[in-house]
């Protein structure tokens, strides 16, 4: 966001950047708490980020600096344990960084198609009473929490006698004719974890969609109409190609987060049974750092997902670049 | 316009303000705490002195209400607000328990959290994770106060064992730290209670009961599972409910899973090693758990296995339990409580379960063991603790007669009776009222009394602690299907249906023994348990064929996994333990 903000007071005018500074001082101060918020929360932190190279573990007693100037320094140490797959908990934080990266890709792609689909049909209802109300109900599971909603699947995909309608559904229709154990089979858990965050947020990630479609020019299907366009025509033609740059700029931004694909949903649905494709990341951070009281291990894995996120980032926005679309920076 | 713009930038300022003294807010009251707890440390040590010399303790009572933050790790609900021993406490001696109960499954990650945070509760009830909280420093050396001479009773609680309770293992001043939760026995001999509440493989009562009530003596892991199976091919639905031939707790409670070969093989409860000669030995990969996972995969071949078993929360399994419909299980008899009084309340004294001591090869099972003290599980004080004083002095009262009483059978006239013997007894309701788990929210004080030390086995007064373990009361207290059960099976408590356990061996248990945080014993335990929880259920619940294959993908693991570590610290600490507690 801050980065958006200064661009465009760069933008403003080239020439006499002070005059500028000193005629826009007001909308700077206002920028002042929001610049703060990023030092103190975002990069202030980054300072734990010697804890990588330590043999850290957190002491009761001392203060932070004093842990931090007694823990013992073993260089690369962590980092060599995470990245040797030759041992297990190399072999586990590969596993974690292959399961992050497919379920967020999965929900990533899912979410996009289907909320994307869904905004196309929202805008196509013409009566604005109806659609407020269909949109409210949409935007409710957004607000229930992570624990109630994998409380909820997890009901959902028990089997029969435990209240799994799901299975009782499938059963029904005769998709299946033996009920299945859906948490019991790993190979189910990334399409497990899309399908939730598809189900909680898909509503609520309309509304950016919905706020782009509002802004484009009723001229536009005018003319088309004219051209002889049906409802069809005009949504291809005008609705998607005027909120690219929108979509665009979502697909660079969540690029950055591929390598975090959550953690409730994980943490309450997965166990020793589908750990080979439920644990990510974030829990593997979990159960080596926090759970052992390893935190220098834990850092590291975080230092590593800091980076390769910049990276693949910065691969898409110049992607992006190359194809000519609106990019983040 | 102008005015509007003014307004933006007051506001702008105004927040800009208030986010600078919010920051500053934060810093401050973390750094006061920070030296304020320090302070009260050591001004908490200061004080012992002083008012160790003064010769009195901290006062508690009415006119001085205190509130104590209590961090438990229990199974058992929190008190309602109105509870009747909770009002009693703050009456007699102005004290509010402000809980924090925390499921056994959620223990790790808090104890994590709480260490990461600095912020520990002033009375910290753990199970099994004293290494880490004494190492880590969260907890308060408890000898001052224990040699100050101002809390004897606590003193005398735990002066036969200080050596055995008193933590050694390096990282912080060697000392006392915890007191112990269970088995602390008094009396000579301890009246011991009728129950065993250790490890079984248990049996619904219906089950025996529809096979005649056969003689359980020398029983046999396959003809545990037969008879499961003949019941339930006879009965498939209990209540309604499709009938679950055989089940245990997994989630937060891998022994569940793990700990049978140990059992069947003929050792006692050693945790994950069994002991030869002093050393300790994994058996996760041994041939006696091959045989016990083969079987299993056979049982769950045969439809006796709740195919949920290994998805299951804690929760669900008791659920599961509670309804009746669970012909066996292998767990710990404290582990189901919940469960099993659920049922008791429902009088379906016939869907619950007494202990069978199978093993293989006709070894001498050796479930049962002498009772052990849990050395590492119970209340500890937390290091910044304002008020240690004022903590042990809440521990000290509560460790009186006259809390225990309170807190064990309850208050005198409305929970239980005396007889002109000065013998405690209880009426029909009482007993009714004592295994109702609502009534207990109100009236008992669960959570807080499971963390409590207490003097088991024997009160001053001759009668036994606990209720359930007066022996005219187990008499009287029997339902009459539980009177008939026992009679036809020719026992007289449910403890008969075990082994008569030989003398514990002198380091007996090693699941007290815990790697050290970071030790590569560590990594190894938590990696051996993984691999099970990873590589075992596709072992029994897949097909019997490729059990083979299944199974050598699990042992291959062990090859990765630095099991000599793991062996290396529990031995190190058994030899420790030989060597400090004798032969």
């Amino acid at each position: 966001m801050s980065a958006v903000t200064t661009k465009s007071n760069k933008q403003e005018k080239k020439g006499g950047k002070l005059k500028a500074i000193l005629a826009q001082w007001q909308l700077l101060m206002m920028s002042v708490p929001m610049f703060l918020y990023i030092i103190v929360f975002a990069y202030v932190p980054l300072l734990g980020w010697v804890m990588a190279f330590q043999n850290f573990r957190p002491r009761v007693g001392a203060n932070i600096f004093q842990q931090v100037a007694t823990s013992e320094w073993v260089g690369f140490g962590h980092f060599i344990t995470l990245l040797d797959t030759s041992a297990l908990i190399g072999q586990r934080f590969m596993r974690a960084v292959v399961n992050t990266l497919g379920q967020s890709i999965l929900s990533l792609a899912l979410g996009f198609f289907f909320t994307i689909l869904l905004s196309l049909m929202l805008n196509e209802v013409r009566q604005i009473g109806v659609k407020r109300i269909i949109q409210n109900f949409l935007y409710l599971p957004h607000f229930l929490s992570w624990v109630i909603v994998a409380g909820l699947v997890s009901t959902a995909l028990a089997l029969p006698d435990s209240g799994g309608f799901i299975n009782n559904a499938l059963l029904a229709v005769g998709i299946i004719h033996e009920p299945i154990h859906f948490l019991a089979n790993p190979n189910y858990f990334w399409g497990i974890v899309a399908g939730s965050m598809l189900w909680k947020n898909l509503g609520w990630n309309t509304i950016i969609y919905m706020a782009a479609m509002t802004a484009i020019d009723p001229a536009l299907y005018e003319a088309a109409s004219i051209d002889g366009a049906n409802r069809y025509h005009k949504a291809w033609h005008v609705t998607l190609p005027s909120i690219r740059s929108t979509i665009v700029i979502l697909l660079i931004m969540n690029v950055g987060w591929l390598l975090t694909s959550g953690f409730e949903i994980q943490w309450f649905l997965g166990h020793g049974v589908n750990i080979t494709r439920s644990e990510n990341i974030d829990i593997f951070v979990l159960r080596y750092g926090l759970e052992m009281n390893n935190f220098g291990l834990a850092t590291a894995a975080g230092i590593l997902r800091t980076g390769v996120a910049i990276l693949m980032l910065t691969a898409a926005n110049f992607i992006a670049k190359l194809l000519g679309q609106e990019t983040l920076f | 316009m102008k005015n509007l713009k003014k307004i933006f930038i007051l506001a702008a300022i105004a927040t800009l303000a208030l986010v600078i003294t919010a920051c500053g807010q934060d810093d401050a009251p973390a750094a006061g705490a920070g030296t304020g707890a320090a302070g009260g440390a050591t001004g908490g040590t200061a004080a012992t002195t002083d008012t160790g010399a003064a010769g009195g303790g901290a006062v508690l009572s009415p006119d001085n209400p205190r509130t104590i933050n209590a961090w438990i790790v229990t199974q058992e609900m929190a008190p309602a607000p109105d509870n009747r021993i909770s009002a009693l406490l703050a009456d007699r001696l102005g004290v509010t328990i402000n809980y924090m109960l925390v499921t056994p499954e959620q223990q790790d990650q808090q104890v994590g959290v709480m260490l990461a945070g600095g912020d520990i509760p002033e009375l910290v009830g753990s199970t099994d994770a004293q290494a880490r909280l004494v190492q880590g420093g969260a907890l308060l050396r408890l000898d001052p106060f224990l040699d100050s001479g101002d809390f004897p009773l606590l003193y005398q609680h735990i002066a036969p064992y200080r050596t055995r309770l008193s933590w050694n293992g390096g990282g912080v001043e060697d000392g006392f730290y915890q007191f112990p939760n269970y088995n602390r026995f008094y009396g000579d001999p301890p009246i011991m209670g009728p129950t065993w509440w250790g490890t079984a493989f248990w049996m619904q009562k219906a089950v025996a009961e529809w096979h005649g009530f056969p003689n359980m003596d020398n029983l046999d892991l396959y003809r545990y599972f037969d008879m499961i199976e003949e019941y339930m091919l006879a009965n498939p639905t209990i209540d309604g409910m499709p009938t679950i031939g055989f089940t245990f707790p997994v989630s937060g409670r891998i022994w569940g899973l793990l700990n049978p070969p140990l059992f069947l093989a003929g050792h006692p409860n050693n945790g994950g090693v069994m002991v030869f000669d002093g050393q300790a030995q994994i058996y996760a990969n041994s041939e006696w758990a091959e045989r016990y996972f083969r079987i299993l995969n056979d049982v769950n071949a045969r439809g006796l296995l709740d195919p949920e078993t290994f998805t299951q929360t804690l929760d669900q399994y008791f659920a599961k339990l509670a309804s009746g419909r669970v012909l066996g299980m292998h767990d710990q008899r404290w582990g189901f409580g919940v469960a099993y009084d659920a049922l008791v309340a429902n009088e379906q004294f016939e869907r619950t379960w007494f202990a069978t001591v199978p093993t293989f090869d006709g070894i001498e099972p050796w479930y049962a063991d002498r009772d052990v003290m849990n050395i590492n599980q119970g209340f500890g004080i937390g290091v910044n603790a304002e008020d240690p004083e004022m903590l042990m002095t809440f521990l000290e009262t509560l460790i009186s007669p006259e809390w225990q009483i309170i807190l064990s059978w309850g208050e005198e006239g409305i929970d239980y009776f005396v007889d002109a013997n000065g013998r405690f007894y209880r009426n029909d309701e009482q007993r009714a009222n004592a295994n109702d788990l609502n009534w207990r929210t109100s009236n008992r004080l669960m959570a807080l009394f499971d963390q409590l030390p207490k003097i088991q086995g024997t009160l001053p007064d001759g009668n036994a602690f606990s209720p359930g373990d007066q022996p005219e009361e187990f008499q009287v207290g029997l339902s009459d299907y539980n009177r008939f059960f026992l009679e036809q099976m020719g026992k007289n408590t449910w403890r008969e249906f075990l082994n008569d356990p030989p003398d514990n061996p002198p380091y007996f248990p090693a699941w007290q023994i815990s790697p050290p945080d970071g030790s590569a014993a560590q990594v190894a335990a938590s990696q051996m348990d993984d691999a099970a929880m990873q590589f075992l259920p596709p072992a029994i619940m897949g097909p019997v064929d490729q059990f083979d294959a299944n199974w050598a993908a699990y042992i291959a693991q062990f090859d990765l996994i630095d099991v000599a570590a793991f062996e290396a610290v529990i031995t190190e600490g058994i030899q420790e333990r030989i060597a400090l507690f004798g032969n």
